[in-house]
């Protein structure tokens, strides 16, 4: 993907510019507000992160200007304020996802290949499938090999998000945000215990484990 | 001299007073004109009606006749009026009033009062036939004395008023500036560090002392500030050291480890670490935007029944896993003003804190009551509780009961669930012996 970031802090950019480089993204950073605007109007990229506080222009402004000119490539806000109304603003302002920080490396990650893979939004899809798994939404149900899993809802979200970045991670913040429309850590094991319950009614009968779970990065379902 | 024009107190003092001397003055002057005009008419219409009869008299029997009833009128000496009546020649044939012979009309003559000498006199000369001039006069005296009288009277009252005014405004002024010059006192001693100094109260709770009793209120909330944010930043730094110093010994091993084998299990530990840190920081954040009380705009109608389900459909496992139950009692609908998050947070916090220091096998129970105007939220289970002595204090920040210390956690569990309490109005309670029961009563609002 081609990816520009505006980011002033030189630590925390180099550190995001590597780190994406090396998953082989193209990356271009720019640590002024109005360099990032007249880059990101005048080429295209796949994907925009923007610091909430930039000099010059700053991201909610760059955010409006892009949206004006009808630029549509996906934009993540960063900043360092943590209250609760600016997640509200930067998406009002029309940013796709928020991150605070300090981020974790993995958590970025997890979330620029999230927004990459995004589908068009007039595309509605009714199914999903991925490593043996079959999931239809309007039914709500599920099967493995053929045979039907029951899950509870929560359940069912969870894999939904799995499922729908099939082969990619998704963070547990992630899976908080989307499943139980938190955006706190609630510093409980909700996450962990819920995975834990669809492993166990997936893998039910002696199945091999689809779910993949990294400590500190997020978990995944293998494509194939 | 220069104090006293800086002074607010005695500028106003002082211009009271002089405003009251000003009007007196003024009264004085009124007085003075309406009292000589009403003397002057009164003396004007007594010469009328004199001279009125005496007309009638010459009209009767002319100059002879008039010149006797002059000279009655004299020998009587029932009014204060003087005559004189002048032949053509300007001689003087009848009366005693001593004036040369005027021309006729209204006006003001000197006469020659055989006890006091040259007098002036109101006069009216009225032009008989065949030169004859009749003159009715009274004698000025009277009312320059009245007039006299009433100048010197208020000059006196005005002189009176501007010495008491002057005394007053010195005593006012300086009682005024001796009021304040006590809060001056205290303000200042605050200033340069003191801050136990309160402002001295009077015993008349008068407005000085309502100003003063606000003040005190003002620094109370003030100091109470600086000593929770000193106690805030010398706990921060107390309980960030533990953590930070693990994470320092953690990298210390981990540098001097030759097997590079052995290091993702310790590079795991240091991350958790930090992350053990950066939650810290960011439940002191949360707890402080909270106390800012600017979030109540983002707030909506919540159904905290919902939630509760919600919230205990998800935790039922959660609770499973640690070997306790938990159960739910919130049926129907049940509307209060918040946001959804920071009251699923408070919850969160409260359900965690039931699982994580209670034994095995507890029953957990969360629901919702409603109440009189309220509606309660509330963890309840049959555990050990908070000791009765200890309640209170649990809802402070970085407060860890020893119990609680061998238990993972930063002790701003509670303090959250405070913060977020006292955004939303709402009030905790905690109460049990057997078991124990920490409640949240949100103000209700009408279900529509």
């Amino acid at each position: 993907m081609r990816i520009l970031i505006a980011e002033d802090d030189a630590d925390t950019a180099g550190f995001v510019e590597r780190g994406l480089g090396e998953l082989g993204h193209v990356v271009t950073t720019v640590s002024d507000g109005g360099d990032a605007l007249h880059c990101a109007l005048s080429e295209d990229f796949d994907l925009v992160i923007l610091d909430r506080m930039l000099p010059g222009l700053d991201g909610l402004t760059i955010v409006r200007r892009l949206r004006a000119a009808e630029i549509a490539a996906p934009v993540l806000l960063l900043t360092a304020l943590g209250k609760i109304d600016d997640r509200v603003e930067g998406l009002d302002a029309g940013a796709d996802d928020y991150l605070v920080k300090p981020f974790a490396f993995s958590e970025l990650a997890a979330r620029v290949n999230a927004l990459g893979r995004r589908p068009p939004p007039q595309a509605i899809v009714t199914k999903l499938a991925a490593g043996g798994i079959d999931m239809n939404l309007l039914s709500r149900e599920v099967r493995r090999g053929g045979k039907v899993v029951l899950l509870q809802p929560r359940e069912f979200q969870l894999l939904e998000e799995l499922l729908r970045h099939a082969g990619e991670f998704v963070t547990r913040t992630m899976l908080l945000e989307r499943v139980w429309d938190f955006h706190f850590d609630p510093q409980t094991k909700i996450v962990e215990t819920h995975i834990s319950r669809l492993r166990s009614k997936l893998n039910d009968g002696g199945l091999p484990d689809l779910i993949e779970t990294v400590r500190g990065v997020g978990y995944r379902i293998h494509a194939e | 001299m220069i104090t006293l024009v800086r002074s607010a107190a005695y500028r106003l003092a002082f211009a009271v007073s002089l405003a009251f001397a000003l009007a007196t003055l003024l009264l004085g002057a009124g007085v003075y004109y309406a009292a000589h005009a009403a003397f002057a008419r009164e003396m004007d219409a007594s010469i009328r009606q004199a001279e009125t009869s005496l007309m009638a008299e010459y009209r009767d029997d002319g100059i002879a006749g008039l010149s006797e009833a002059i000279q009655q009128r004299e020998g009587r000496g029932t009014d204060a009026l003087g005559y004189a009546l002048f032949e053509p020649g300007g001689h003087r044939i009848g009366g005693t009033l001593d004036t040369p012979a005027p021309l006729p009309g209204w006006r003001t003559i000197s006469f020659l009062d055989p006890a006091e000498g040259p007098d002036p006199a109101r006069a009216n000369v009225m032009a008989l036939p065949a030169g004859y001039r009749l003159v009715v006069a009274a004698d000025l005296e009277p009312l320059e004395q009245i007039d006299r009288t009433i100048l010197t009277l208020f000059a006196a009252a005005f002189v009176v008023l501007l010495a008491l005014g002057v005394a007053g405004a010195l005593v006012f002024g300086s009682y005024l500036r001796r009021r304040l010059a006590r809060i001056e006192t205290t303000a200042n001693g605050i200033v340069s560090g003191d801050l136990t100094r309160r402002m001295p109260l009077g015993p008349r709770n008068d407005e000085f002392d309502r100003v003063a009793a606000s003040l005190n209120v003002m620094l109370d909330r003030i100091a109470g500030l600086i000593t929770n944010l000193r106690q805030v930043t010398s706990d921060l730094a107390h309980d960030l050291r533990t953590p930070l110093a693990r994470l320092r010994n953690q990298l210390e091993t981990l540098q001097g480890q030759a097997d590079p084998g052995g290091r993702p299990d310790a590079v795991e530990a240091a991350v958790e670490r930090a992350d053990e840190v950066l939650q810290m920081f960011d439940a002191i954040l949360r707890i402080s935007e909270l106390e800012e009380g600017s979030l109540r705009s983002r707030f909506a109608t919540v159904d905290l029944c919902k939630l509760l389900r919600e919230l205990g459909e998800t935790h039922a496992l959660l609770a499973e896993d640690a070997g306790r139950t938990l159960s739910t009692k919130a049926e129907g609908q049940c509307l209060v003003q918040g946001d959804r998050e920071l009251i699923s947070q408070a919850m969160i916090n409260l359900i965690e804190n039931a699982l994580r220091h209670t034994p095995a096998g507890t029953a957990i129970v969360i629901g919702a009551r409603k109440a009189v105007g309220e509606i309660a939220a509330f963890v309840r289970d049959n555990g050990p509780g908070i000791p009765e002595a200890e309640r209170e204090r649990v809802l402070e920040r970085f407060v860890r009961l020893e119990e609680a210390r061998s238990t993972p956690g930063h002790g701003l569990g509670l303090s959250l669930v405070k913060a977020i309490a006292e955004a939303h109005d709402a009030r905790i309670t905690m109460s049990g012996n057997d078991g124990f029961e920490i409640a949240l009563y949100f103000p209700a609002i009408a279900a529509s």
